[in-house]
This record gives structure tokens, C-alpha cells and sequence, in this order.
């Protein structure tokens, strides 16, 4: 039952490898009558004709509430970048006690979470799984439960007990959209928010062709791997905590990766058609970020985004490229340099 | 919140009001305005209690120079307090804004068990053993004798309370039964007397059913409320079958038994008596040739049962001669036993009109009809001058006199049957003599014209046409709300055939078919595998659900459902069913999940509430239909049909359907709930059956749910579970308010005023 899974330092967008086994395991999940009705989707415009289904636009709205209600929370909270977070997929009771068990000994700047995917609709449990809850309680475990089938009252009472969230899946995509609100970090718990220096090491990539025996797998690997600058031993992943000296192992990217969650860029104002008709504005008649037309084949203004820093024209592409890749903003940062 | 509705100022406590409690207020101010009786249906989880209660104190607050005072009826003692701690709530909202003038006195009566803290006497197992211990230190001989000396027990807290006398009075506020026995012990008051005392002071009453509708307790409690006051029965959708049980009466050999006890002991004491101080028995007897209208005077300890019979049918005469004296009414008591123990003896189903058998009663026994009918007072005023305290030993022979005066009393509405076994079981003997009332509409009668306004209320009234036919009364206003909701929270379905495709039904010819158990086996199965925590699963009968268990245990299916969820069976013992429901709950609550096997009209399908992850689903295997061979219930249908013109086959349905609502109904007690309801039988989607279902039922109903098969429904399952899952709103969406504040509801309140000047 319990596939324990990876621990990770900073882990931002990259639970992805856990996933895909579960969506392999999704393929035959609730192919429904519905999702076959695709005539009910269809629309009738004023004149009573239908409408083509724009999956595009729909595509873009739904991102932007989503990106909308994510940053309405965000504004100025300090934000526990190093989560220790375990991903436990259909998990026994027994998990959460091992869970426990290993997060009780991750310093005090580190979050400790758990993220429990779960398809079924009972559990069973060695021992009172009311204490169990508690005692992650006490440790400060936040655990948030993403639920496959229907919604039970143990889940919900652990992610009301441990702040965390509980969510129910009601499709594929639904369920990628549930497990990608769980990437941003969640705000620092408040006895935990106390300004901390914490030893990183930044290890070398060791040499191409170098062999050596790596601390984790036990095992003579040849190339591709990573040295701990203090006690020199062999790690083959970042980021990671030293199996020998218990230094946590890092590179900078990852840190600098982090950075967007703590200063992200504001969410682009939808410009309006009347807008982008404004013979002042006429500058603007290309997405700033890949230079295409914001004009339709029609020649009238097409859907556009503006950088309320910056004032530069999107197109929604590049908006959500910008927000959920790039996390930088062209517009600003070339300003910057000029 | 404060609103005005016509020209009352509705005093609300809470911030938002639902609109189906804002359409409820009105329609009760309707009737109080034309003094008439209502009859009310809401879904529970609504707030049905806190509009009424607002409704009627602020109408009361806005006419102060009319004394009126509400009279609030509850099933059981729980309710009484979840009824108290509303009004509490209310009344100290009320006081914020109006002040002082606003203050009022509620309070809960219930039995001594409930109320008594004497800690020796309340320690007694029963009801009737409470009142006797009670009794046997505060009645007026013993506190007589307890005055010569001092070595006789008395009741501290009744002395206390009577040495108060006028000065014992409880401050205005409200009081639950609890804080009613925590004042009493403070102030080393009897709560109980201190409570009775009370009520006819009282601004609120809140007691149970009984103490307005059983003549025998009525009589003492109830006889001082003003006809201005207001009665609400709660949760009335079985009103007439209590009114029937208040005035039907069953002997069995046990009782004849003890009641011949009963009369040697008496015949004992009487002699002891004699001996020592004939001249009580004398002044007993020249009373009784007075009459018996003494009663009135007796003093509040020694009044504890009054005639079964209803108020207007007692007579106020002298006792018939025969009866005066001790021992002749002794004489007639064992011939009346006698003659009862020859009946039971027959080997036939018998059943007789009152009329023949009082006719046959005084050509073998010499009993007549006057005679019965004063037996009950005679006894009491016998047990009196014995000053026989231990009341509860004489259970028996008060039952057997409860029988005579009602059978004595009343020619029409009642039937006695006699039957030498219980017709499920014939093997065994255990004959049953029952006096049985047919008539809801004699117990209530009293209730209707002593009162200005009844209202009847409740979450399954329908068809809500049937009930004034019952009653035999008219309401002003009778309507149906239905519940108005943020999202579709209940999911009612009709399965009507199995997972092979076959019909699945309880009818009699079909039941037994294996065909049809291992399809309900199967629903059962495929459900608990997509239903997460509880699941309630009502059976038609007992001997039906233990016949299907046995079936799915031969056959495997009940080990497969224990993989999925635990399984807690109801049985006919309570203090099993509360283990095994704790139990339930603990599955439930721990994520074990769990399957409680239930009976329709059994205790738990009227009493125990499966809100929340406690009943995620319901499933209602058959068509609860009475027993239709029984005896009782074919009179009944034959009286209801030659007096009210109701058809057999209506009331049948009519009672079966509303069995399978209030069963069904146990899982929504709140608008944050949700939960699934599963009709399995085919006979539901008939539209006789389905059109008897409350509104609030039926609108949720969709066309497609009518006719699914077991495939079907599992499919509607998981969708439906999912979709609750997800988080929503809870004041609803701007077109469809769901939650009103004080602004809307003016807003609100203008339009609708505007609509009606029209």
C-alpha cells in the first residue's frame, strides 16, 4: 500500500516523475459517458448559430483565475522555500506514522509536508489514527490529500488538523491543475518564521568518465555525479542532503529557481479591444515578447495582456510562458538595462 | 437580525436567514393572525425550530396586552433540549435589543427521571420506579407521619421547596432540564414540583407529545393552559399513531397475573385496614357518594394519573352504589380479571366492537357499562385511601381498569381483538387481548378546540392533504416548502432493476426470490466500493433483514462488503443497537467506513440522525408497507374507510412512503450536508407511489433517476460524490440566493409588498 516516495529540498514544479505513474494507472480512469458528450459543449452565439469551440480562450481564462487567485493570497508572506515534502501515494495509516518518523528529524527551517494521493475510499490503521493526527500536528506536518474517488471525513480532518489542503479530483486534467497548486510554497508557519542561516554545500559536477562509489546507491558509478565540498563523498542527484557529513547539497540555479516564488511578477491587465484601437497606443500593434501581430487574420484586435510595470503588450502566449516558465518579465528587465 | 413582516418586528438571532424561513414566518403569522390551526412542512436542516420560535416570541413581544403563551411539543427529551438552546439563544438576542421587557420564562417539563435530584430516588432503572421512590417520600400520609416521627424518610429538596411555598418561584430566563435541575439544587428545591408549578407561569413550555395528548397525563399537567395559547407539535408526521397509542390499551396473561397480585395485596391492606382504622374506609365512602369531583383538591404529590378518558366523556356523578364500598369493587375487579383470563384462553383470532363486548361482559360477569367506566377513578381514589405509595407494583391492575373505563366509554372508534399467537410466529402461544383506537382524530380533539392555534409541523407531511382528514380538523394554511440550496446536495435515485437487468422488488411474491436478494446483495456491493465512510441501509422488517443477511452470508456477498466497510446490524435490543451505533460512528470517523443494516420504523430509522460522513448514502430496500394480515391495522383501514372515506390502498401507500421519507431524510440534516438516497424497488417509480414523497424529495428527483439499474446508479454515485467534493459558496450565486441578509430581505420584503398591490 504505502510506495513511500522521494524527499526533496526545495522542490518546486518537479513531482512530476511520482505523477506519471499515477496517470498511468488513470488511463482507464472514468473513460464516463461524459466524456463523450461532446456535443454538450457546444455553444449558440446571438443569431443562433454555434459557435466554433475555442479551446484556446478557454484555455487562457481558466489560467488566468487560476493565476489570479494564487497571487491575490501572495502579497507580502514569508514563505517556507525548503519543504521536506514526501509524496505518498494511496497511503496506509502506516504512512503517515513513517512519514512522522522520518520528518521529526529535518532542522526547524525546513518544511515538513506530505502530499498523499488517494484512490481509495477506507483505510486501516495500526493504531488510532486520531493520535496519529495529532502527533503530526505537533510536529508541524502540514499534510494535504489529493482524493481520487469521493471525499472522506478522515482526510478532511487530517488537512483541517495540519493546515493543509484537501482536494478531490474530478477529471485528468483536474487532477494536474490539483497537483500543480501544490508546487508554490506554502507560507512559513509562524513560529517557524525567524530569520536562519543554514550551511549549504554547492557541489561540483564531478568529471565525465570519473568512477567512484557513490554514497547513496552504495554502488561504483562512472561519470555524473556530484562532489560534497566538505567531506568529498558521491552524490548522484541535487539537491539532496550529504549521506556522510548531513550537508545539504545544492546547486545555485535551484536557489535562484526558488526566487520567483518570493517575488513574483504581477499578473498582466487584459486590454480591452477600445484599447488597442487608440491611435496613441499605436506603437503596440506586436506582442512585445515574440513580435507577432496582435491582430487577427481579420485585421481587428486580437485577445492581449499588458505589464502593469512596464506597459508592454502580450499576447496570451507569451503571458502564460512568462508567468509559468520564464517567471521573469521582458518588458521590465530590458527597462532595467536601458 | 430584526425584519418586519406585516406589522410584527421579527426578532431573528442570526446574521442571514434562509428564504423558505422567511416564507414559513409568514405563513405562521398567517395563522396566528386568524387563530387557526396550520399544518407546515419543511425539510429538516432548514431551521425550522429557530423560525417558528422567532416567529411566535416577536409576535408575542408585539401584542403584549394578549396573554399567549406557546406550548412546544417534541418527541423526545434530546429534542426538548435542542429546543431550549435555540430559544436561549434567541432570548438573549431579544434582550440585547429590546431590554428587560423582552424577558421571558421557558422551561422543559419531562418526567421525574429527568428532572429529580434526589440522588437515592433518580438512581432507580425505570420511569415508574423514579415516580414511585418519588412518591414514597413525598406523599401527603408520609409527610403526615414524618411529622410524629422523625425516623420516617422524607424528600430534603420537597420539604425545602414546600417550606418556600409562594416564594418559590423561578426567575424569568430560560431553562433547559439541566439548568432547571442545577437552580433546584442550588436552592435545594425539588426541580420537578418546582417545574409543574411553573408551567401555568410559564411565557414557554416545552414538554413531550404525551402531556397534551394522553388523557392521563394531560389531565393533571396540561389542564390550566389558556386558550390563548399557541401548540406546536414538532416533528408530527407520526401524530396519529401517538394519539392512537394514547388511547389503546393491550392485556396479556402477565397482566392478568400480576393484576390478581395486585388484588390480593389490595385485599390484604384492606383488611389490615379494617382492623386497625375503619373509619378512613368509611370517609372514603361517603365521598364517593358525593361524587368524584374531589380530585381538584388532592395536593400535587398524591395526583399522579388521571382517567384515560378524554376530558368532555367523564362523567360527574356519584359512583354507581355497586362500587362503593372496598371490597364489592374488589369483588368486580376479580370478575373482570376472570372473565378477561377466559377470553385470552380462545383458540381463535376474535375481534368484537366495544358495544358487544361489554354486552357479553355483563351477561357473564355482571359488569355493566357504568360500572367499567368508573373503574380507573375508583381504583386511584382505593390506592389513595390504602396510601399505597409503591405505585409501581401496581402497574397491572391499572392497566386492567384503564381498559375497563375505556371500553366502558367509548362505543365507536375502537375495536377489541383477541389473538392466541402472534401470526409470525404461530408455534408459540402468547395470547394478547388489545383494546385498539382507530380514531388519531379523539386524542387530539381536545387539543384542537381547547386551543386557538395548533400548528402541526414537520419534514415529511405528505401528502399534506391526508393529515386534516386524519386529524379531523381544518387547517387555515397548509403548505409545503421545499429547501432552497447552493448546490443539488441531495441525490434521490429509483433503482428498479438489478445489475442483471431483472426488476428488484419486496413484494410479497417476489422477495424470497434468490434472484432478487443477490441483486440487492450486489447494489450493496458495487456501492460500498464507490462510498466513502458511512452508508444506512433500511429493510422493510426484521424478519425480512435477517432472511436477506443469512441469504448474503451463505452466499459470500456479506464478506465481500466486509472487505470494503464493517457491517453493524440494528437489532430489537437497544442497548445493543447504541454499541453497535457508537461503534458505527467510530468506523465511520476513523476512515474504516462502515454499513449499518437498518429497520424502517424501527428505532433508529425514527430517532438517530446519519448527518455528514455519518450517511453519505441511503439505501431503502422495499417498500415499507405495515403488515398487512395484521388484525389492528385491517380494523383500522376498515374504520378509516367507512368514517373518512379514505381508501385502504392510499393509506397503506400514504404510510408506507412516509416511513420510507423519514428514513431516507436521515442523512440531510443541514444545507452543508450532502448525501445520496437509494429507492430500491421498482414499485417507486410508479406514480401513485413517488408522488407521495415530500416536495423537497421530489424536486431533486430527476426524470432520468426514475428507472436505473444497479450500473446506472454506481456511475451517478461517482459523479455526484465527486462534484460534492469540491469546494463552493455557501451564500449561493447572485441569482439564486440561498442566504438572505437584513438588506435583501428588505429589499425582498418591498418587492413582494409591491407584487401583492397589483
Amino acid at each position: 500500500m504505502n510506495n513511500g516516495a522521494g524527499r526533496r529540498i526545495n522542490g518546486g514544479a518537479e513531482e512530476d516523475d511520482d505523477e506519471d505513474d499515477v496517470n498511468g494507472d488513470l488511463d482507464a480512469w472514468e473513460r464516463t459517458y461524459t466524456d463523450e458528450r461532446s456535443w454538450e459543449s457546444l455553444q449558440e452565439d446571438e443569431s443562433g448559430m454555434l459557435r466554433p469551440i475555442d479551446n484556446q480562450a478557454l484555455y487562457h481564462s481558466q489560467y488566468r483565475r487560476r493565476l489570479r487567485s494564487l497571487l491575490s493570497t501572495a502579497a507580502r508572506i514569508q514563505k517556507g522555500l525548503i519543504r521536506y515534502l514526501y509524496i505518498v501515494i494511496d497511503l496506509s495509516r502506516n504512512a503517515l506514522d513513517l512519514v512522522d518518523g522520518y520528518l521529526n528529524q529535518i532542522p526547524s527551517y525546513g518544511h515538513r509536508e506530505v502530499l498523499i494521493l488517494y484512490s481509495a475510499l477506507s483505510t486501516c490503521d495500526p493504531g488510532d489514527i486520531m493520535d496519529t493526527i495529532q502527533k503530526c500536528r505537533k510536529s508541524k506536518i502540514r499534510c494535504s490529500v489529493i482524493g481520487l474517488a469521493a471525499e472522506m471525513f478522515i482526510c478532511k480532518h487530517l488537512c483541517q488538523e495540519t493546515g493543509g489542503t484537501y482536494s478531490v479530483a474530478l477529471d485528468e486534467s483536474h487532477f494536474k491543475e490539483l497537483i500543480l497548486e501544490h508546487a508554490p510554497p506554502p507560507p512559513a508557519i509562524a513560529e517557524f518564521a525567524v530569520a536562519n542561516l543554514i550551511k549549504m554545500g554547492f557541489p561540483q559536477r564531478a568529471a565525465e568518465g570519473s568512477i567512484s562509489i557513490c554514497s547513496c546507491h552504495k554502488e561504483a558509478k562512472v561519470g555524473a555525479g556530484y562532489t560534497c565540498p566538505r567531506c568529498k563523498a558521491r552524490a548522484c542527484e541535487l539537491p539532496t542532503e550529504c549521506c556522510v557529513c548531513g550537508l545539504t547539497l545544492v546547486s545555485s540555479p535551484h536557489l535562484a529557481r526558488s526566487y520567483h516564488h518570493l517575488f513574483p511578477i504581477a499578473p498582466f491587465d487584459e486590454v480591452t479591444s477600445s484599447h488597442l484601437n487608440n491611435p496613441n497606443c499605436k506603437l503596440q500593434r506586436n506582442c512585445f515578447g515574440c513580435q507577432q501581430s496582435l491582430l487577427d487574420p481579420g485585421n481587428k484586435p486580437g485577445p492581449a495582456v499588458v505589464c502593469p510595470k512596464c506597459k508592454w503588450y502580450f499576447c496570451l502566449d507569451c503571458d502564460i510562458y512568462i508567468h509559468e516558465s520564464l517567471h521573469n518579465c521582458p518588458g521590465c528587465d530590458s527597462l532595467r538595462h536601458s | 437580525m430584526k425584519f418586519q413582516i406585516e406589522d410584527v418586528t421579527v426578532y431573528f438571532p442570526y446574521d442571514h436567514i434562509y428564504p423558505e424561513q422567511y416564507c414559513y414566518m409568514i405563513e405562521l403569522k398567517r395563522t396566528l393572525d386568524a387563530k387557526g390551526h396550520c399544518l407546515l412542512e419543511m425539510p429538516t436542516g432548514t431551521g425550522k425550530t429557530i423560525a417558528l420560535l422567532s416567529l411566535i416570541t416577536s409576535y408575542c413581544l408585539s401584542k403584549p396586552q394578549s396573554p399567549m403563551k406557546l406550548i412546544y411539543c417534541t418527541r423526545t427529551v434530546h429534542e426538548m433540549e435542542k429546543t431550549l438552546a435555540e430559544l436561549k439563544i434567541l432570548h438573549n438576542y431579544q434582550i440585547k435589543h429590546l431590554g428587560p421587557q423582552a424577558r421571558i420564562l421557558a422551561i422543559g417539563l419531562s418526567s421525574r427521571k429527568n428532572l429529580c435530584v434526589n440522588p437515592t430516588v433518580v438512581a432507580a432503572e425505570n420511569r415508574d420506579s423514579v415516580d414511585a421512590g418519588c412518591r414514597k417520600l413525598t406523599a401527603s400520609w408520609v409527610r403526615a407521619l414524618a411529622s410524629e416521627n422523625p425516623d420516617v424518610a422524607m424528600c430534603e429538596f420537597f420539604e425545602n421547596y414546600e417550606k418556600a411555598a409562594s416564594a418559590a418561584v423561578l426567575p424569568p430566563g430560560v431553562y433547559t432540564l439541566q439548568e432547571l435541575r442545577a437552580f433546584g439544587k442550588e436552592k435545594g428545591w425539588c426541580p420537578y414540583f418546582l417545574a409543574r408549578h411553573m408551567v401555568q407561569f410559564a411565557n414557554v413550555v416545552v414538554y413531550s407529545y404525551q402531556y397534551l395528548l394522553d388523557p392521563k397525563v394531560a389531565g393533571i399537567i396540561s389542564k390550566e393552559m389558556q386558550k390563548e395559547s399557541v401548540v406546536v407539535f414538532d416533528e408530527a408526521h407520526n401524530i396519529d399513531n401517538v394519539c392512537i397509542e394514547a388511547l389503546s390499551v393491550s392485556v396479556r396473561r402477565q397482566t392478568l397475573e400480576g393484576a390478581t397480585r395486585n388484588l390480593s395485596r389490595i385485599s390484604q391492606e384492606i383488611d389490615r385496614f379494617k382492623a386497625t382504622d375503619a373509619s378512613i374506609l368509611r370517609a372514603e365512602y361517603n365521598r364517593l357518594v358525593e361524587g368524584l369531583a374531589l380530585r381538584g383538591n388532592l395536593p400535587i404529590t398524591d395526583n399522579w394519573l388521571s382517567n384515560p378518558a378524554l376530558p368532555d366523556d367523564i362523567l360527574k356523578e356519584a359512583v354507581p352504589g355497586n362500587i362503593r364500598r372496598a371490597e364489592h369493587f374488589l369483588h368486580v375487579l376479580r370478575r373482570l380479571v376472570q372473565y378477561l383470563s377466559g377470553r385470552l384462553d380462545t383458540e381463535n383470532v376474535e375481534k368484537e366492537s366495544p358495544v358487544g363486548f361489554v354486552a357479553s361482559l355483563s351477561s357473564h360477569a355482571g359488569i355493566d357499562q357504568k360500572t367499567l367506566k368508573f373503574c380507573y377513578d375508583r381504583l386511584h381514589s382505593l390506592m389513595l385511601t390504602l396510601e399505597i405509595t409503591d405505585t409501581d407494583e401496581f402497574l397491572h391492575i391499572q392497566t386492567i381498569c384503564d381498559f375497563a373505563t375505556l371500553v366502558g366509554t367509548y362505543g365507536r372508534g375502537f375495536s377489541i381483538i383477541i389473538e392466541p399467537f402472534d401470526e409470525r410466529m404461530p408455534h408459540i402461544p402468547d395470547p394478547v387481548l388489545q383494546l385498539s383506537c382507530h380514531d388519531a382524530s379523539l386524542a387530539i380533539k381536545p387539543v384542537f378546540d381547547r386551543f386557538q392555534s395548533v400548528l402541526i409541523t414537520s419534514g415529511t407531511l405528505s401528502p399534506i392533504d391526508l393529515y386534516p382528514r386524519l386529524l379531523n380538523f381544518h387547517p387555515v394554511v397548509s403548505r409545503s416548502f421545499t429547501m432552497s440550496l447552493t448546490r443539488d446536495c441531495i441525490c434521490p435515485m429509483v433503482l428498479t432493476r438489478g445489475s442483471d437487468q431483472l426488476p428488484v422488488s419486496t413484494k410479497f411474491d417476489m422477495r424470497s426470490d434468490p434472484g432478487v436478494v443477490r441483486n440487492y446483495g450486489k447494489l450493496l456491493l458495487e456501492m460500498v466500493s464507490v462510498v466513502p465512510d458511512g452508508i444506512v441501509c433500511f429493510f422493510v422488517s426484521y424478519s425480512y433483514m435477517d432472511g436477506i443477511i443469512n441469504t448474503w452470508n451463505d452466499s459470500g456477498i456479506l464478506k465481500e462488503i466486509m472487505l470494503h466497510k464493517l457491517v453493524f446490524i440494528e437489532t430489537q435490543d437497544v442497548v445493543e443497537t447504541t454499541l453497535a451505533l457508537d461503534n458505527y460512528r467510530r468506523a465511520c470517523d476513523s476512515g474504516r467506513g462502515a454499513v449499518f443494516f437498518s429497520v424502517a420504523r424501527g428505532k433508529v430509522a425514527e430517532g438517530i440522525d446519519f448527518d455528514r460522513h455519518y450517511g453519505r448514502l441511503v439505501i431503502m430496500i422495499g417498500v415499507p408497507f405495515q403488515y398487512t394480515l395484521s388484525k389492528i391495522l385491517l380494523a383500522r383501514l376498515e374504520y378509516l374507510r367507512d368514517t373518512f372515506q379514505i381508501k385502504e390502498g392510499d393509506f397503506l401507500t400514504f404510510d408506507a412512503l412516509r416511513q420510507a421519507a423519514q428514513c431516507v431524510g436521515r442523512v440531510i440534516r443541514s444545507k452543508a450536508d450532502y448525501g445520496m438516497m437509494i429507492f430500491a424497488d421498482k414499485r417507486y417509480s410508479r406514480h401513485d407511489k413517488r408522488s407521495k414523497l415530500p416536495s423537497w424529495i421530489l424536486s431533486h428527483l430527476q426524470d432520468a433517476n426514475l428507472n436505473l439499474s444497479t450500473d446506472m446508479a454506481l456511475h451517478i454515485a461517482r459523479e455526484f460524490l465527486k462534484k460534492m467534493a469540491q469546494p463552493y459558496d455557501k451564500t449561493g450565486s447572485s441569482d439564486k440566493k440561498t442566504l438572505l441578509s437584513q438588506e435583501e430581505l428588505e429589499k425582498l420584503g418591498d418587492g413582494s409588498m409591491h407584487e401583492m398591490s397589483y
